[in-house]
């Protein structure tokens, strides 16, 4: 049984469809990524997961039941870690994780206990008895994160937590993270850090103007491209119209044209070689031709016909 | 880092209001500044207003302090130094402060603002008085940048000339023997004195017919009287905290109530609402909050006001639950205006003006019967704030027992408030209200 299933969501906000049929599902141990750029419904889709927002329409069922039958019960086995620090400056680390712990609904002396084990978990023990606003943004971050683990929940919602901190802090909460999923945690993780999809994610969807656009685990995104090679064409390209260059629509698919550049998939299963010959030998002038990988980037190209930083 | 612990269903705990109010009495604590504000500028401007008014925080003190002025004598003769000496002595002395001074000094500290006013008597005022042999004219110099006082002066010195006019058209033959009397080369002959002083006395005696009984007259009755049989009497503070209270205790409930605007600013209310928890416990959290929060400000503005200030207030226990009262309808109000304002900006700015309105109009700034007519009449009684004064006032002076049908009506009107209060912003929160 997955522990989260989200069926057709749609959510409009007066002329805008925020989220537009969204489905898919995660199971227990998995981290499920949600890639986009900003604005594209990430935050939305997150936000009717956990009963802030109500769908239009659509199902979220979480570890069997749907959460708007009993959204006590499906709040108990989350936890949400929003997008920018919510916490209270005024207060210390170890305030902030036991107050929220309480509202979670654990007891005083369980509160106190796990704000204890989470200080030592997230590296913060020392710093416990400061107050929030004298922490640095990744400390923040980190105590953000330990408040929605307070009340040990299955299922995780993380909306682009390594915003605006330093590499090395991404990086221990990234680690972090891992080790949760490796404990059974199932999360959700919204992000537009394509190397962090990457890197985390068992299975990414692709969501873009509130639609969930492809997912699949990163192998399987990329072999939508056609395989495991990208031929990245450089030249004087202004004006050429690939697609009607002779034999082109039948061995190439293009993913993004511009003035200077043309990149393709080669369709079926053909030797690079073979390919680079045929691409020279386009009515165009090359000056530079190579051979790279697939990234979550070209699939977001292929799939948008833009590029995800730009 | 490392996770560190098993992942096991939390066990539900007990977690609520005071838990909620544990959490924000610890931020106001942290963060007091906004409080404080609210709680001293009330009590600095009652001190102030009594200081200047009041001439000092005693007990039962009452009235304006001393009133410091020079006398300028350039005529320096008996009558001169006999006028001098009046105003130091008996009820004047404790009224009056002259200084005697020569006119370059007296003007030079009227000008120093040390002085309220200046009184100049002319060389040859005796002389020209006794003998009527010219008007005379005393000279008045008013310090320009006091107003009560000057004024006062000026009274007195309209009632002094007012008398010596009298004096002199009564009794012109004796004001010119006198004259005569003081002109002696060698001084006055003390037998001459004694005979002008049987002489005036027989006249006197002869017009008092004519003036005892008096036709006309006024009983004095003085708050001593009260204090010893009652308690304490008039005491201006106690009749200005109790209405700068009511109005900042508005401002203070305007503070406490905006920290919703702040939570759902700082992102931890939508982090409240992914939890198990219902938004009701949320807003009963913040009028909670708010209500401590302003038992504790009433309590250090009349409480802690009141020793500042040596105010004997005569029904602490009857003034508590009024003020408690009180706490719950400014709460209750604010939270209802927080609730209808959109934004935290919107909430700040109305609520301010507001209870400024509201403490205007209710009589906390001014006497309600200093107020127009019809607002007098018809908008002050309506008007909370004019009840909770109005309670204090009337306990504090002994005269009113309504206070308990003034902390009834404030009470049920607060947790009226409140509740509508609660449901507008639950549903505004629900639907997604972001500062």
């Amino acid at each position: 049984m997955p522990l989260l299933e989200v069926n057709h969501l749609v959510k409009a906000f007066a002329t805008v469809r925020a989220v537009d049929d969204v489905s898919f599902r995660l199971e227990p141990g998995e981290i499920y990524g949600l890639l986009g750029p900003n604005g594209a419904g990430k935050t939305t889709t997150l936000s009717m997961i956990c009963g802030l927002l109500k769908p239009d329409a659509g199902d979220v069922t979480v570890d069997g039941s749907s959460f708007w039958n009993n959204p006590r019960r499906a709040q108990r086995i989350m936890g949400v870690v929003p997008q920018e620090v919510a916490l209270y400056e005024e207060l210390t680390g170890r305030e902030n994780l036991e107050f929220w712990g309480r509202m979670a609904g654990l007891e005083s002396a369980t509160a106190k206990a796990r704000a204890g084990e989470l200080l030592e978990a997230l590296s913060l023990a020392d710093r416990a008895r400061d107050t929030v606003k004298k922490y640095s943004g990744g400390m923040k971050r980190r105590i953000n994160l330990g408040v929605a683990l307070m009340h040990r929940p299955r299922l995780l919602l993380l909306d682009e937590p390594t915003v605006g901190i330093d590499p090395q802090a991404r990086a221990n909460i990234l680690e972090f993270i891992r080790r949760l999923c490796g404990e059974g945690t199932g999360i959700l993780y919204t992000t537009h850090y394509l190397e962090e999809a990457e890197q985390l994610c068992a299975r990414i969807g692709i969501i873009d103007h509130g639609r969930l656009l492809a997912e699949g685990t990163l192998g399987q995104l990329q072999e939508r491209l056609g395989g495991d090679r990208l031929f990245v064409l450089e030249g004087d390209l202004a004006g050429a119209q690939a697609e009607a260059w002779p034999g082109f629509p039948e061995r190439f698919r293009k993913l993004q044209q511009t003035d200077r550049q043309l990149i393709v998939a080669a369709l079926g299963t053909r030797d690079p070689a073979e390919c680079l010959r045929d691409l020279l030998a386009f009515p165009v002038h090359a000056e530079n031709v190579t051979v790279k990988r697939p990234s979550l980037n070209d699939v977001f190209l292929q799939l948008t016909g833009r590029d995800l930083r730009e | 880092m490392k996770p560190g612990f098993q992942i096991t269903p939390a066990r539900g705990g007990k977690s609520g209001l005071g838990v909620l109010l544990a959490k924000d009495l610890r931020r106001a604590r942290r963060n007091p500044l906004p409080f404080l504000i609210h709680l001293t500028v009330p009590l600095v401007i009652t001190a102030l207003l009594g200081l200047v008014f009041g001439g000092g925080g005693g007990g039962t003190s009452s009235g304006p302090g001393k009133i410091k002025f020079a006398i300028v004598d350039e005529d320096d003769s008996v009558v001169t130094q006999f006028l001098r000496g009046a105003v130091n002595q008996g009820r004047a002395a404790e009224r009056l402060q002259p200084v005697f001074l020569d006119r370059t000094n007296g003007l030079a500290q009227v000008t120093g603002n040390e002085l309220s006013a200046v009184i100049i008597i002319p060389a040859g005022f005796t002389r020209n008085y006794l003998t009527a042999s010219a008007p005379v004219t005393i000279e008045l110099v008013k310090n320009p940048a006091q107003s009560i006082y000057p004024a006062v002066i000026e009274e007195l010195l309209g009632a002094l000339e007012t008398g010596l006019n009298a004096l002199s058209r009564n009794f012109a033959d004796e004001l010119t023997l006198w004259s005569r009397v003081f002109d002696r080369p060698g001084g006055p002959d003390f037998r001459v004195v004694a005979d002008q002083i049987v002489k005036t006395g027989e006249k006197i005696e002869a017009i008092g017919g004519f003036v005892n009984p008096p036709r006309v007259s006024y009983e004095k009755e003085t708050r001593d009287e009260e204090t010893s049989a009652k308690g304490p009497g008039f005491n201006l503070f106690a009749f200005l905290l109790p209405g700068l209270a009511g109005m900042f205790l508005l401002f203070l409930a305007e503070v406490s109530v905006r920290d919703v605007y702040r939570e759902i600013r700082l992102r931890t209310f939508e982090r409240f609402c992914t939890l198990p928890q219902s938004i009701r416990l949320f807003v009963g959290g913040k009028v909670a909050v708010a209500v401590v929060i302003l038992l504790l400000g009433a309590a250090i503005m009349l409480g802690g006001g009141g020793l500042i200030l040596r105010i004997d207030w005569r029904a602490p226990a009857a003034m508590a639950l009024v003020g408690a009262s009180y706490a719950l309808f400014a709460v209750g109000f604010m939270m209802l205006l927080a609730s209808i304002a959109q934004t935290e900006g919107r909430a700040d700015a109305l609520g301010n003006v507001v209870a400024m309105a509201l403490g205007l109009v209710g009589g906390c700034a001014f006497p309600a019967d200093a107020l127009p007519t019809f607002m007098r009449e018809h908008l002050t009684p309506l008007m909370p704030p004019n009840w909770f004064v109005e309670a204090i006032r009337g306990l504090q002076s002994g005269a009113d027992a309504a206070w308990p049908w003034a902390a009834v009506k404030l009470a049920v009107f607060g947790v009226a408030l409140a509740i509508i209060a609660a449901w507008v912003l639950e549903r505004k929160l629900r639907t997604g209200v972001r500062a």
